[in-house]
């Protein structure tokens, strides 16, 4: 057992080793030049001088934090909105019939059109930037986020809602101490998916035009030919997008912790 | 027909059918069952497979409710499920999510009793089913048989005043399942709830139950009740003796024909 894990860790690693030395071989001396694809090297230096703003190699030398903090702030309201509506939402359709006839279908058809299919119209809307982006968040993560969170109200087993009112749980009750827990695992997956979106999203709000953001620090290198600033904002927009995606499953886990802690 | 004064739960003139959406003719289950339960017994329902055991005790725990006729318990006509009322289902049926304790918990927590008194209750209770030391397992973590113990704390720990049980030991292996009959009737002669019991094991029916209800092969019906005449306790060694097996035959009869 231990043995095939370990031999799984290897497989694993073959790729991207491999990956990582192509690109190595590709950007020495007499390859792709370096206006398409810079070396390693070039890419690890601006990064920390993304970060530091010690060598001042990029007009974004020491800017990391202004622009992270503006695409996290971003993300955090466009998610919380679609979570704050996706969630209430899918726990009444997933349950109460009426709900779910009137909404559903609704929703669905909505649903047909891409995300991306919302940016024209969003921008005649909100304006190019922040209202746009904070739209497009909302909008294309409240699908996932509803879809689960209905899927796991409506696929709770009968049994364990008829051990909860034999228990003595009123329907309130039985909704919050029963539904919803039993929903969890579907309902935190179409979190998860909705904040992937959430990102997926940002991207493409702040490439309309928004002053600050990873988004913004992209569009702008473009122009002025900064190549390694686009790979070096994707990396983090990657980073950040693995980042709170962990925070989002750890809060989850400790919540649960909490509240058995809590009850005791 | 009046019921009596210690009568706990009685079903008057029980019908139920299902009908299924596609079909033009219902499946008639219950026909005009009469079932009463004095304050205390312990009385066991049998039936072959299929004859709506499980139906009648859903109404009687006000699960499902019945085409026509009137269930009440303790002088009040059973229209919902209630705490009163505790049922321990085949399969144990704990919330996943929470641990042993918060499971046994869950109603107490419901009414809001106080915290400190709500905890010792708890304990007790667990201890009672011997799972002391498992109070902060999972029911993932736990076997069959001590995640049926847990259900049974969970029913009990709320004083219900009848507790519905159907089926509860058929999925455990002999041993256990000899182990959880032992620890229900310590439990019984302890708190003596009412016990509905339903069961196809005639003689699990014989070892613990006051009275046997006969259930006809579907649209079920009671067909015979017969009194249980052996004093308490009672031996496994009662299980070889002739006038034991006189009665688990004529029960085996019966549910043949
Ligand atoms: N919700 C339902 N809808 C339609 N038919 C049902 C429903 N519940 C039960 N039935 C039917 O009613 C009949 C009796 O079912 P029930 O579960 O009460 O039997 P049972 O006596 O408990 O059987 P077993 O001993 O196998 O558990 C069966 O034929 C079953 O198909
Ligand atoms: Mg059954």
């Amino acid at each position: 057992m231990k043995e095939r894990n370990w031999n799984a860790d290897i497989v694993g690693f073959i790729l991207p080793v491999l990956l990582f030395s192509a690109w190595y071989l590709m950007t020495m001396e007499g390859g792709v030049p370096a206006y398409l694809i810079p070396s390693p090297s070039a890419l690890v230096n601006v990064a920390i001088d993304f970060a530091t703003g010690h060598e001042k190699l990029t007009p974004y030398a020491g800017t990391l934090l202004v622009h992270s903090i503006a695409s996290v702030q971003r993300v955090l309201l466009g998610f919380g909105v679609a979570a704050a509506i996706g969630l209430p939402l899918g726990f009444m359709t997933g349950r109460i019939a009426l709900a779910r006839e009137s909404l559903d279908p609704t929703v669905h058809l909505i649903r047909i059109i891409p995300g991306i299919g919302w940016l024209p119209i969003a921008m005649v809307w909100f304006g190019v930037g922040e209202g746009t982006t904070l739209f497009l968040i909302s909008l294309a993560a409240f699908f996932p986020i509803y879809v689960n969170a209905a899927q796991g109200a409506s696929s709770v087993s009968p049994l364990l809602i008829r051990a909860g009112r034999m228990l003595g749980a009123n329907k309130m009750k039985l909704f919050t101490t029963v539904i919803i827990p039993a929903a969890m695992p579907s309902t935190v997956a179409g979190l998860r998916l909705g904040l992937g979106i959430s990102w997926a999203y940002l991207v493409l709000g702040e490439l309309t035009g928004v002053t600050y953001g990873l988004g913004a620090v992209m569009m702008d290198a473009r122009m002025l030919g900064h190549v390694e600033m686009i790979l070096v904002s994707m990396v983090f927009i990657g980073l950040f997008g693995r980042l709170s995606d962990m925070i989002l499953v750890g809060s989850f886990r400790r919540l649960d912790l909490l509240k058995e802690e809590s009850e005791q | 027909m009046k019921p009596l004064e210690s009568t706990n739960l009685f079903a008057n003139s029980i019908n139920k059918s299902f009908s299924t959406p596609g079909m033009d003719s219902s499946l008639e289950v219950l026909e005009d069952i009469w079932f009463h339960i004095m304050e205390g017994e312990f009385v066991s329902i049998l039936g072959p497979s299929g004859c709506g055991k499980s139906t009648f005790l859903n109404i009687l725990a006000g699960f499902e409710e019945p085409d026509s006729g009137h269930v009440a318990c303790c002088g009040e006509t059973v229209k919902a499920p209630s705490p009163q009322r505790a049922v321990v289902f085949q399969s144990p049926v704990l919330f996943p999510w929470l641990s042993v304790k918060n499971n046994v918990r869950y109603g107490l927590d419901l009414r809001k009793e106080g915290k400190k008194g709500t905890e010792d209750i708890a304990s007790s209770y667990i201890k009672a089913v011997g799972l002391d030391g498992f109070e902060d397992y999972y029911p993932s973590q736990l076997s069959g048989g001590m995640q049926q113990r847990a259900a049974m704390a969970r029913a009990l720990v709320l004083r219900p005043k009848v507790l519905l049980m159907d089926e509860p030991f058929a999925s455990l292996d002999a041993q256990t399942r000899y182990s959880m009959q032992q620890l229900l009737l310590r439990l019984w002669e302890e708190y003596r709830h009412t016990v509905v019991f339903i069961t196809h094991d005639v003689e699990e029916a014989l070892l613990m139950s006051d009275r046997i209800c006969i259930m006809s092969k579907r649209p079920g019906k009671i067909i015979e009740e017969l009194p249980v005449p052996f004093a308490r306790p009672r031996p496994l060694s009662l299980t070889g003796s002739r006038e034991f097996s006189m009665l688990k035959n004529h029960i085996l009869e019966r549910l043949m024909t």
